[in-house]
């Protein structure tokens, strides 16, 4: 198993990739803080049913993302635990309708940087000073294709190209602490930040891939946990695509 | 270990220097208490105290004996 042993924090754990990567990182042996932004009964007894059948624990996280507070407070039960943190996944991100700039209002534009962007930062922040205890850890920031080649909305392209930046940045001050931070980007993926798009977008999007067709959350969440284990220990500063085959 | 005795330890284990050099040491002013050491130096004082230092404080840190101010509004008496 790619994580036996190791405790991961996944932000955005309860739908699309982040559900998909806590089943993922479940099977591969980890332990898991799933962070969410609300409590849900129906998500909680998802996570207790995927512990159960992996033999790990998880424990949900509940965390408005966009208030620093309530990330520290979050934190706080994690620390409760008493449990090193080895592998933090930045995934929660919001995406809005697909829209011209033009017709996209700078509130907009801030709402989703705080939650794409300046969270990220934040969780970081507290969850790379845990990992320094121990001089060991990864982090895996889920970006997106957007980021790279700006075909989604700009605020959402631009955060996404934010993430990436911070990504090499946050390799570069953290690999003296033993922490690797690697980028994972995302193509056409079949959750629900697609599912509202057009019809015509979606057979846009489709036809550029050389596979024809959506990622299935767990094809990202594979990649995500490969990125985030030993296997991948010579690894760190990247952008690692997983797009079907956009050339 | 007393309380003391911890902050000492932990400076001197996170910025690898002898704890007798310990109550001199300012930030920036030694190879070892560089940004990366302060980051290793807070993980340390964090972890020795179960607490965790807000921004503000982590910039503010920068000597042994302003460290020991900020841990007081931590609860932490030294």
């Amino acid at each position: 198993m790619l994580l036996q042993g190791k405790n991961a924090l996944i932000t955005g754990a309860a739908r699309g990739i982040g559900a998909a990567m806590v089943e993922v990182f479940a099977r591969e042996g980890a332990n898991v803080w799933a962070f969410a932004r609300r409590p849900d009964d129906a998500f909680e007894m998802r996570l207790a049913e995927t512990a159960q059948r992996y033999g790990v624990w998880i424990r949900p996280v509940y965390c408005e993302l966009s208030d620093t507070a309530a990330i520290k407070e979050a934190f706080r039960q994690v620390m409760a635990d008493r449990q090193p943190l080895h592998v933090l996944v930045n995934n929660a991100g919001v995406m809005g309708e697909d829209r011209m700039f033009q017709m996209t209002s700078e509130q907009e534009m801030r709402q989703l940087f705080d939650v794409n962007f300046f969270a990220m930062v934040e969780v970081s922040r507290l969850a790379t000073r845990l990992m320094a205890r121990n001089k060991q850890g990864a982090v895996v920031n889920i970006a997106s294709i957007a980021g790279l080649d700006g075909d989604s909305r700009l605020d959402y392209s631009a955060s996404k190209a934010a993430v990436i930046a911070a990504t090499k940045k946050m390799a570069r001050e953290l690999i003296s602490v033993g922490i690797r931070v690697n980028a994972l980007a995302p193509g056409f993926t079949d959750t629900d930040l697609v599912r509202g798009l057009s019809e015509k977008v979606v057979r846009e999007q489709t036809e550029k891939i050389l596979m024809k067709r959506k990622a299935r959350p767990e094809e990202i969440a594979n990649v995500a946990a490969f990125l985030a284990s030993d296997m991948a220990s010579y690894v760190t500063a990247q952008v690692w695509r997983a797009d079907g085959g956009i050339l | 270990m007393n309380n003391l005795e911890k902050y000492i330890n932990a400076f001197a284990e996170s910025l690898e220097v002898a704890p007798d050099q310990v109550p001199a040491l300012k930030y920036g002013e030694s190879d070892q208490w560089d940004s990366v050491g302060h980051m290793s130096l807070i993980a340390a004082l964090e972890d020795a105290f179960d607490i965790m230092i807000d921004m503000d404080d982590i910039i503010d840190l920068s000597s042994f004996e302003k460290g020991k101010e900020i841990l007081g509004k931590y609860d932490v008496e030294l």
